[in-house]
């Protein structure tokens, strides 16, 4: 496997963070319900090496709950995932899903990223410290090691002096790009993004969405929730259109902005367009 | 304040003006026991410390893990966590104190033999005592715990382990430190409970302060002025934990600037806090 030449934002983690394989996700008929509440109806999708996939949907498809289920914060009750490989949460035994180890779905997580609405940064710690703690804790890199990549992580979001500083004297957007570069010092093989612009205040969106935008150039392969079209049209391969639990229209940002064909499509994009 | 100067104004006049009838009270108890205590006041003062700080880091430290294991997956653990809880929350301290100690020596299940610890004897009635105070308050500190991590937004430990922590590496790390701040307010109270709540003990003669003062009483018959100096003594020990207690909480709050607040001052803790009109007073349940 040869890695690329480092980018600018994944140089400050030794380079792109190759998957093994060439799909990275497979997801096949996935099924989930909230007590009687059929929340994801056989929901497949495939990500490539590389790819980047943007998940539209009008609130309450089940997009947060599609992604959530990628790394098993939540559970399934029906289908398969696959992330570089390996099934996600479960073992099969004799053709049913059995829930994993602890462990073992901890480790499946490693190699996944995942950048939260509401950015979740953890507030008795410092910029610095929210970086270094799951690369110090879980993968053992020594305490050198993983504040001189904390460090280089910060400098390329663009908060090099914000180190020593608590989240709550951060800004939303700063916080948002602090929680990327958390979720990048695990060096992950995927990033989830779940709506990472939706809470912040408008001026603030785009700092964000520059963050993503070089992840996506260098190479970083991604599902990123959001309704932000012109950062879809820039970066995505690919757009996916969910609607009450399934995948309804699947093409290029290109075919969303001039031919959908779904009519909850048509009046979901004339919506946020 | 004021109003409480004029109360003992108006209690040393009643007394004084009583001294003709048949009472006698002798002042020099009061002021030799406040101000001149002999070693058995001492001894007492540094029982009742001693036992209320160690009572309190078993409670602490039962209340935690009891806290936890009532949130477990595993049912077993959420069973037993909820049985020690029902039993020591339902019954008084006063039963459980003397089961443990009489009760389960005349039974000869367990004699509380004196054990050495470093070189101090440790009778038996003082380690069923702390036995006793600390198995109740780790019930009732349950609660506390629990309420402290489920104020935490479920956000954190998403967040943990999205980034691979296993559900204990999230606690340990991320949502016990951020409840340990919710925590710390109601801890205070429970430990100026647990300074008082120690002079129980008197029902197995551990020679605490109350203990102290109440065979004093008797000796002299002069229960107003010795029962009135062991008031003193206990009012002094909880009044130098409130300025503690502040303190701590003072320097908490500036770990993170702006979210957690200071809590009461001293005033408020010493007499009591009357919040203003439409002001939201944070509550947090726990006591008995
Ligand atoms: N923990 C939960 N318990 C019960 N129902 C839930 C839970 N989480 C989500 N739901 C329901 O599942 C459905 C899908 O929710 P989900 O959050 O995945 O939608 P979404 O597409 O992300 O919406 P939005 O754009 O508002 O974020 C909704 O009807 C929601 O109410
Ligand atoms: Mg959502």
């Amino acid at each position: 496997m040869t890695l690329q030449k480092p980018g600018d934002l994944l140089g400050a983690i030794g380079g792109v963070p190759m998957p093994p394989n060439e799909v990275v996700v497979e997801a096949a008929g996935v099924e989930k319900w909230f007590g009687r509440l059929h929340v994801l109806k056989g929901v497949s999708m495939t990500v490539k090496r590389q790819e980047v996939v943007v998940v539209i949907g009008a609130s309450g498809s089940g997009k947060t709950t599609f992604i959530r289920c990628m790394n098993h914060l939540e559970k399934i009750q029906g289908g398969r995932i696959f992330v570089n490989g390996h099934l996600i949460g479960y073992r099969e035994v004799g053709g049913k899903l059995v829930e994993d180890r602890e462990k073992n779905i901890a480790k499946q997580r490693q190699e996944i990223g995942m950048v939260f609405q509401r950015f979740n940064l953890f507030p008795h710690m410092t910029a610095l410290q929210n970086i270094t703690e799951a690369p110090l804790l879980v993968r053992k890199t020594p305490q050198a090691e993983a504040v001189e990549m904390g460090r280089a992580l910060l400098a390329r979001v663009g908060l090099s002096s914000k180190e020593n500083v608590y989240p709550n004297q951060l800004s939303g957007g700063q916080q948002q790009r602090v929680a990327i570069a958390r979720a990048l010092a695990m060096k992950p093989a995927l990033m989830l993004f779940d709506e990472p612009t939706s809470a912040l205040d408008p001026e603030m969106i785009g700092e964000v969405l520059e963050v993503i935008k070089e992840l996506a150039r260098e190479g970083m392969t991604m599902i990123v929730v959001s309704h932000e079209m012109g950062f879809a049209r820039e970066v995505a391969d690919r757009v996916v259109m969910m609607d009450d639990g399934q995948i309804i229209e699947e093409g290029t940002p290109e075919h969303f902005f001039t031919s959908p064909t779904h009519e909850r499509t048509k009046s979901f994009l004339s919506k946020i367009l | 304040m004021p109003v409480g100067i004029a109360v003992i104004a108006v209690l040393v006049a009643g007394c004084s003006s009583n001294a003709s009838s048949t009472v006698h009270l002798n002042w020099n108890y009061f002021f030799d026991s406040v101000f001149h205590p002999d070693s058995q006041i001492q001894n007492g003062l540094w029982l009742t410390v001693s036992i209320a700080i160690t009572s309190q880091l078993i409670g602490v430290t039962l209340g935690t893990f009891a806290a936890l294991a009532k949130m477990a997956k595993f049912r077993p653990f959420r069973i037993i966590a909820n049985v020690y809880i029902w039993l020591f929350r339902g019954t008084p301290l006063v039963v459980q104190i003397v089961l443990f100690y009489f009760g389960l020596s005349v039974a000869h299940i367990y004699g509380w033999p004196t054990i050495n610890f470093f070189g101090i004897h440790i009778d038996g009635a003082i380690q069923a005592g702390v036995f006793a105070l600390g198995v109740n308050e780790g019930a009732y500190f349950a609660e506390i715990v629990r309420a402290g991590i489920l104020a935490i937004d479920p956000g954190q430990m998403e967040a943990a382990k999205s980034l691979g922590m296993t559900y204990g590496q999230g606690m340990r790390r991320i949502v016990l430190p951020q409840a340990a701040r919710v925590i710390v307010p109601p801890l205070g109270n429970e430990f100026n409970n647990m300074l008082k709540t120690t002079s129980l003990l008197v029902l197995i003669s551990v020679p605490e302060l109350y203990t102290v003062f109440n065979r004093k009483q008797g000796n002299y018959f002069a229960p107003f002025e010795f029962y009135l100096a062991a008031a003193v003594w206990f009012l002094l020990l909880t009044t130098i934990w409130s300025v503690i207690q502040a303190w701590i909480e003072r320097k908490l709050a500036k770990g993170t600037a702006g979210s957690a607040n200071a809590g009461p001052g001293l005033m408020d803790r010493l007499f009591g806090r009357t919040p203003a009109v439409g002001e939201d007073v944070p509550v947090i349940s726990g006591g008995r």
